[in-house]
């Protein structure tokens, strides 16, 4: 039972992951290929903020926009990168930080990480109370995330996004600055990330280096890509799929006895899903809904009604 | 601290050395097909590997066990992309879906050459007790293997091979040709197709070669290659995608940049696993100063 309420805890921290991937990849087009390295920043800022003292959902939100303000940063170079040069310039970004939080180990205790006090403590309560409280605050963040990318979508905003995703030159000859969206969803979608890390440090109760690797990305990635890009339940239900396959291979490990050792297994199925998917259904499972707005809806209905008078 | 410069300078060209050969299929792959390939680093893993079980199984020498491990990983290489990149393009594949499918499927060959050879680390010292690779001399104050000697004589070849191949030979100008311009060197009769399959081939057997020296200066295991990725990409970037006398400029830069960096950081107080953000550092700053890299410098007319 424990065992499943962590699983449901998983897939609500990688759900954040994969729709703020969603933005970023799904709707804006913008190859992040280095997640991870947000998350990082939102887990290693709860455990140092929380150290001090300050109430979790400051460290939450400081994660947050620490992590934002990084994807501001990085959007700096990247506004003017093809999509290949953001996505070396952005998964080594993620590596060197990996790297510094390894070597530097004032920061926080380099490779051995640090511990990190949950969030909300619950004095005498039972393992299983922690996860449940857990699974609450995980949800409702998640939630939030969902609602916001849900109404960014349908929005103007989402539309323009879409257009940039497209054809940013079409997009800027229509004075959309393509170098303004994309520094803002790098910056929402680094932010979500950063949420998403917090929860994860103070769920785990500790952050090491070895948490961080591209790796972590990639799932992400999968998450999206199976799940169906710029669908956002598409993500979710990338993340949800993503995360038992994980587990269901961890549990076969135990039951099972493969030619194949399956903690490598498990990687080469993930690798092969990912080529799979995007061999035979590059739009995901879900499918990316067609724009409705009042305007196009009314083109529409004239048009068939043109079409009646015609025949 | 007294510091050996004129190893320093030696070290610059190993490594410089090492970067070029790994490299050139990077670039080159890079500039025909218009995606970076990421499996690349497994390419280079790859020959590693095959050398050293070739060695290991039938007592092979270190030259036939290059060569073995040259057109083993070239198949592969060949087959990587036929299977699977060239299917994708062909569906209309974005270049970021080719770049995750790279991704994917370096993940799919680390991990079953981790699921065949296992994690432990390997080393070549093991297979070739014997060889006279490792002997060290020193030539005045610089410490020197014969595996080093051994690298620089490899890259040098390289170089002046494929200068007289890409400036000579039918395929190298095809090869070229495609580079600069895939639809006129279609009109020209070039078969592209066939052009892109040899360049594919040829870049992951020299990852493998490049894979085979890596393994024996350090150790062979499944993250050789990905170790080493990073400064391989700023060298491709920084000598501009395609162009591989950019490419021999940018490896010998980013050999002096770490070595000379990594003597910076141990004076600065700093760690030196920081060795790889100097590579870092290089690619951020060609993106953002001159996206094109030197290959400005090597265009004619």
């Amino acid at each position: 039972m424990l065992y499943v309420l962590d699983l449901i805890v998983f897939i609500g921290i990688f759900g954040i992951l994969a729709l703020s991937l969603n933005l970023e990849f799904g709707f804006a087009g913008l190859a992040n290929f280095g997640k991870v390295a947000f998350f990082l920043i939102g887990a290693y800022t709860y455990a140092l903020l929380s150290q001090i003292g300050v109430p979790f959902y400051l460290c939450l939100i400081a994660g947050a926009m620490v992590s934002a303000a990084f994807g501001l940063l990085i959007s700096l170079p990247a506004l003017r990168l093809r999509a290949d040069y953001l996505a070396i310039a952005i998964l080594t970004f993620g590596e060197i930080l990996r790297l510094i939080v390894k070597s530097e180990s004032w920061i926080a205790g380099g490779d051995w990480g640090i511990s990190v006090s949950p969030a909300i403590a619950i004095s005498g309560g039972s393992h299983r109370v922690d996860v449940l409280v857990n699974i609450g605050l995980v949800y409702f963040c998640l939630l939030i995330c969902f609602v916001i990318a849900q109404l960014l979508a349908n929005s103007p905003y989402g539309r323009v996004m879409r257009a940039v995703r497209e054809d940013e030159m079409a997009a800027e000859a229509l004075g959309k600055s393509r170098a303004r969206y994309k520094a803002q969803v790098l910056m929402l979608g680094s932010a979500m990330a950063g949420i998403a890390g917090g929860l994860y440090a103070q769920y785990l109760q500790y952050v090491l280096p070895g948490m961080f690797m591209p790796m972590v990305t990639f799932t992400v990635w999968i998450m999206v890509l199976l799940g169906g890009p710029a669908n956002n339940w598409g993500a979710v239900l990338g993340a949800v799929l993503v995360t038992l396959f994980d587990r269901g291979t961890n549990i076969a490990k135990d039951y099972l006895t493969l030619p194949i050792d399956p903690s490598n297994l498990q990687y080469i199925l993930f690798g092969a899903l990912i080529i799979l998917v995007l061999l035979y259904r590059p739009q995901g499972l879900l499918k990316e809904s067609p724009i409705k707005t009042k305007a196009l809806e009314s083109v529409k209905r004239e048009r068939s009604v043109g079409k009646g008078k015609g025949s | 601290m007294a510091v050996n410069w004129a190893q320093v300078f030696f070290n610059s060209a190993i490594t410089g050395s090492l970067y070029l050969i790994g490299a050139v299929g990077l670039t080159l792959t890079y500039g025909l097909s218009g995606f970076p390939n990421f499996a690349h680093a497994e390419f280079i893993t790859l020959g590693a590997y095959i050398a050293y079980s070739v060695a290991a199984q039938f007592g092979l020498g270190p030259p036939l066990a290059l060569v073995v491990a040259f057109l083993c990983t070239g198949i592969v290489g060949f087959l990587c992309y036929r299977g699977v990149f060239q299917v994708l393009a062909k569906r209309g594949a974005t270049i970021i879906h080719l770049m995750v499918a790279s991704i994917a499927l370096g993940f799919v060959l680390r991990y079953s050459i981790g699921a065949a050879w296992g994690w432990e680390p390997l080393y070549f010292a093991t297979v070739w007790p014997t060889s006279s690779l490792w002997s060290r001399h020193d030539i005045g104050s610089i410490a020197v293997t014969n595996l080093w000697l051994w690298l620089i004589f490899a890259a040098v070849a390289l170089a002046v091979t494929m200068h007289f191949v890409l400036t000579k030979t039918k395929i190298g100008k095809a090869i070229r040709a495609t580079s600069s311009n895939p639809e006129l060197a279609l009109a020209s009769g070039i078969n592209i197709q066939r052009v892109i399959w040899i360049t594919w081939f040829l870049g992951a057997g020299l990852a493998a070669i490049a894979g085979v020296f890596r393994g024996a200066d350090t150790r062979i295991w499944p993250m050789t290659g990905w170790d080493i990725i990073l400064p391989m990409f700023a060298v491709a970037i920084l000598g501009g995608i395609g162009n591989f006398y950019g490419a021999i400029a940018a490896a010998f830069i980013v050999g002096l940049a770490e070595n000379f960096g990594v003597v910076a950081l141990v004076a600065l107080g700093l760690s030196s696993t920081y060795r790889i953000g100097i590579a870092f550092l290089i690619l951020i700053i060609t993106l953002i100063v001159k996206p094109q890299g030197l290959a400005i410098l090597f265009r004619r007319g």
